[in-house]
């Protein structure tokens, strides 16, 4: 589904590589972890991924296409949604609101998006009557729990997270983790997570650990 | 149509920052207000005042021309000093006078006899230092009659009466209506001194030859502000002992048939001065009669009009570019602070056009409020404006027009009295239109402040492509935007 081909990446100068020539394949229906050391670049391959920013060398390709040619923003808006370690929501509107403007950039075909929408905020633990509350009155925990929902509910075919369990307690994380697993496994996307925590990364599927400036796949 | 509703949110969010923005606002679109209103009311003055002031043209003996038949007519050689020259002034004719009346463009006119008579059954009032000053040791009765006729068609369009020199305080003034009647209007001291009042009669004699007399019925009486001390010159009679009556009258005893001494057209619209000119020469021997246009109210008006317009105009510009650098900085601002915002709507995949429409829509919105605000602070401000300039171009209209004012007292058949013409009285004076009393009644009040829906959608297009440049200046930052920069870096 989703294709590293020869990629590249460097900040300042060609000299410094993070990392040179990768190849990694992403399927759907899997849960993918992405696990390094601070620094290693495994956020740039995020957002590499996610259609935020361009390889240096080599290429995306999304179903072969590579995801220049179907342009970032085309990308961005159809085929991948993106949960961040800081959740990144819209202050000024409740969590149903930012679910919905999601679904609305996006162009979900959702017949009746609020309440499909109000459906999945229930499903984790949002209640309607916190929904409709502005999102910067919930917690850190739930405001993660929306921005999963809303990376849910635009109905792309890959999700991206990255850290999404960083700012989060033991049970949250747990519960995010199902949420992943749920994403993957139940409606066959293909999810990809940046994280440091080992138990997160052990609940994956698959393992690509960032080492040395070269991925390599870890066994479980 | 998402950005709209996001617009909305944004906006009732971010209560403090919206009302700042719309007071920013306001204060830009009430200067715009204000200057649009004095714009526009200047524009509508000089369109009105087109039609209240009109322009005057005054037909009357060629006065260059008299003087050179007059000094052609002497023999050169001539040294006897029995013969003195005599200037013939010519009369116009009545005939032709309703000729040049039919042309189009004229709103009314009227005509000018002006004679002398003495008093028969009433006691002119004599001024002694009219009588003991005169030149030579004239006394002014002796050369002349006593009483001074004005023959008039109609005593609403002299400009004494219009500029309120003369008012009528008893009676009613004379009209075409009292043509070929005897009756009078006489002024009030005159009035008094004799226990005249209105439905009396008077009896006159004309100095001509025949001394025929004349029975006149007093049909109003007015007053005079010009006293007699300061205005009267030598061989002036005091202005109460003016007497108006219709021209039929004053010709009878003037001795003369369908002619009149001068005559004031007066056009209602001073644009078409040029070509009633034109068509007007064709009607009369312009070398016994010359044609004086005077549209020197409508020029002193609309120049001061165009002052105000032109001072207007720079406000309107001066605030509406202040006000875009002022709204676009406040943008820029905003887009910094908004940042992140961006950022998240740009990693959902939204177009960078549609943040930018969000932010128009969010300001569009906001420019509503503020219309309506400005609405009703931009009359007032306007109003201090125009009160502000006006007075200071009324001032200047009346210093100039006070320097440049045609005609004045010495117009055509005033001044000196050649042939036997009373002296004293102008009639050619009195029918030129008063430029500075004119001037002068255009105040800040006459102009129409009123705010019509034409003024507010001209404050609306200004106010909308004001927040339009602002939000495109603005727009660089957000084309610019890196949401990978703003969510992760």
């Amino acid at each position: 589904m989703l294709t590293a081909k020869d990629v590249s990446y460097w900040y300042d100068s060609e000299e410094n590589t993070l990392y040179k020539d990768v190849n990694l394949n992403f399927e759907a229906g899997q849960l993918y972890g992405i696990i390094g050391s601070s620094g290693a670049g495994k956020t740039t391959l995020l957002t590499m991924l996610a259609g935020l920013d361009k390889p240096r060398k080599g290429e995306i390709l999304y179903e072969g296409t590579s995801l220049q040619k179907i342009g970032l923003t085309q990308y961005r808006n159809r085929y991948v949604s993106i949960v961040f370690q800081a959740y990144n929501l819209l202050p000024y509107m409740s969590a149903l609101d930012n679910v919905l403007t999601a679904m609305a950039i996006t162009h979900s075909e959702r017949e009746n998006p609020s309440e499909f929408a109000l459906e999945m905020l229930t499903k984790v633990g949002i209640n309607p009557d916190m929904a409709r509350k502005n999102v910067q009155k919930l917690s850190g925990g739930q405001q993660q729990r929306v921005a999963i929902v809303r990376a849910m509910c635009c109905d792309a075919p890959v999700v991206v997270a990255d850290e999404p369990t960083g700012n989060l307690d033991d049970t949250n994380t747990r519960e995010i983790i199902k949420l992943f697993q749920e994403l993957a496994h139940e409606q066959q996307k293909c999810v990809i997570l940046v994280t440091h925590e080992k138990e997160v990364a052990a609940s994956c599927d698959v393992q690509y650990l960032l080492q040395h400036k070269t991925f390599e796949e870890v066994t479980l | 149509m998402n950005f709209f509703k996001r617009a909305w949110q944004n906006i009732s969010f971010k209560k403090g920052r919206s009302l700042l923005l719309v007071i920013v606002m306001t204060v830009i679109l009430v200067f715009i207000m204000a200057g649009l209103l004095i714009r526009n009311a200047a524009v509508t003055t000089v369109n009105n005042t087109k039609q209240q002031v009109g322009a005057s043209v005054t037909l009357s003996a060629n006065r260059d021309q008299a003087f050179k038949k007059m000094r052609s007519s002497t023999p050169p050689t001539s040294t006897s000093k029995t013969k003195k020259p005599s200037l013939s002034m010519p009369s116009v004719s009545l005939a032709n006078v309703k000729k040049i009346a039919a042309l189009s463009g004229v709103a009314n006119y009227n005509v000018s006899v002006a004679t002398s008579a003495n008093a028969s059954s009433i006691d002119a009032i004599s001024t002694s230092s009219a009588s003991n000053n005169g030149p030579m040791g004239m006394s002014q009765s002796t050369s002349s009659g006593d009483l001074q006729i004005t023959g008039v068609l109609n005593m609403k369009t002299l400009s004494d009466f219009k500029d309120n020199t003369n008012k009528i305080t008893k009676g009613r003034a004379l009209t075409s209506a009292d043509v070929n009647t005897n009756n009078v209007v006489i002024e009030s001291e005159l009035a008094k001194q004799n226990d005249l009042s209105v439905g009396d009669t008077i009896k006159i004699k004309a100095t001509t030859t025949g001394k025929k007399a004349y029975t006149l019925k007093v049909v109003g009486i007015y007053k005079a502000s010009q006293s007699s001390s300061s205005s009267m010159g030598p061989q002036q009679s005091d202005p109460s002992n003016t007497l108006y009556t219709a021209y039929t009258l004053a010709n009878q005893i003037k001795g003369q048939t369908n002619k009149v001494d001068s005559a004031v057209f007066t056009l209602s619209n001073p644009t078409q001065k040029t070509a009633f000119l034109k068509a007007a020469k064709k009607i009369i021997n312009t070398k016994k009669f010359s044609l004086t246009a005077d549209d020197s109210t409508y020029q002193a008006l609309k120049q001061s009009m165009q002052k105000m317009e032109s001072f207007a105009n720079k406000i309107v510009w001066l605030v509406a570019i202040a006000g875009t650098v002022i709204l676009a900085l406040i943008i820029i601002l905003m887009v910094r602070e908004r940042r992140y915002e961006m950022g998240v709507l740009l990693s959902l995949g939204e177009k960078r056009t549609k943040i930018i429409g969000q932010l128009l829509v969010e300001m569009f919105m906001l420019l509503i409020v503020s219309l309506a605000l400005a609405g009703i602070g931009g009359q007032f401000a306007g109003q201090a404006l125009s009160k502000q300039v006006m007075s200071s171009v009324t001032t200047s209209t009346t210093t100039d027009s006070a320097t440049t004012q045609p005609g004045g007292n010495g117009g055509p058949g005033g001044g000196q009295a050649p042939s036997g013409q009373p002296g004293g009285n102008r009639p050619g004076g009195q029918m030129t239109q008063g430029t500075q009393n004119k001037a002068k009644s255009i105040k800040a009040s006459d102009l129409n402040l009123k705010i019509n829906p034409l003024t507010l959608l001209q404050l609306g297009a200004f106010g909308f492509t004001i927040i339009a440049f602002a939000v495109l200046l603005a727009s660089a930052n957000i084309l610019r935007l890196e949401p990978r920069k703003i969510l992760i870096g």
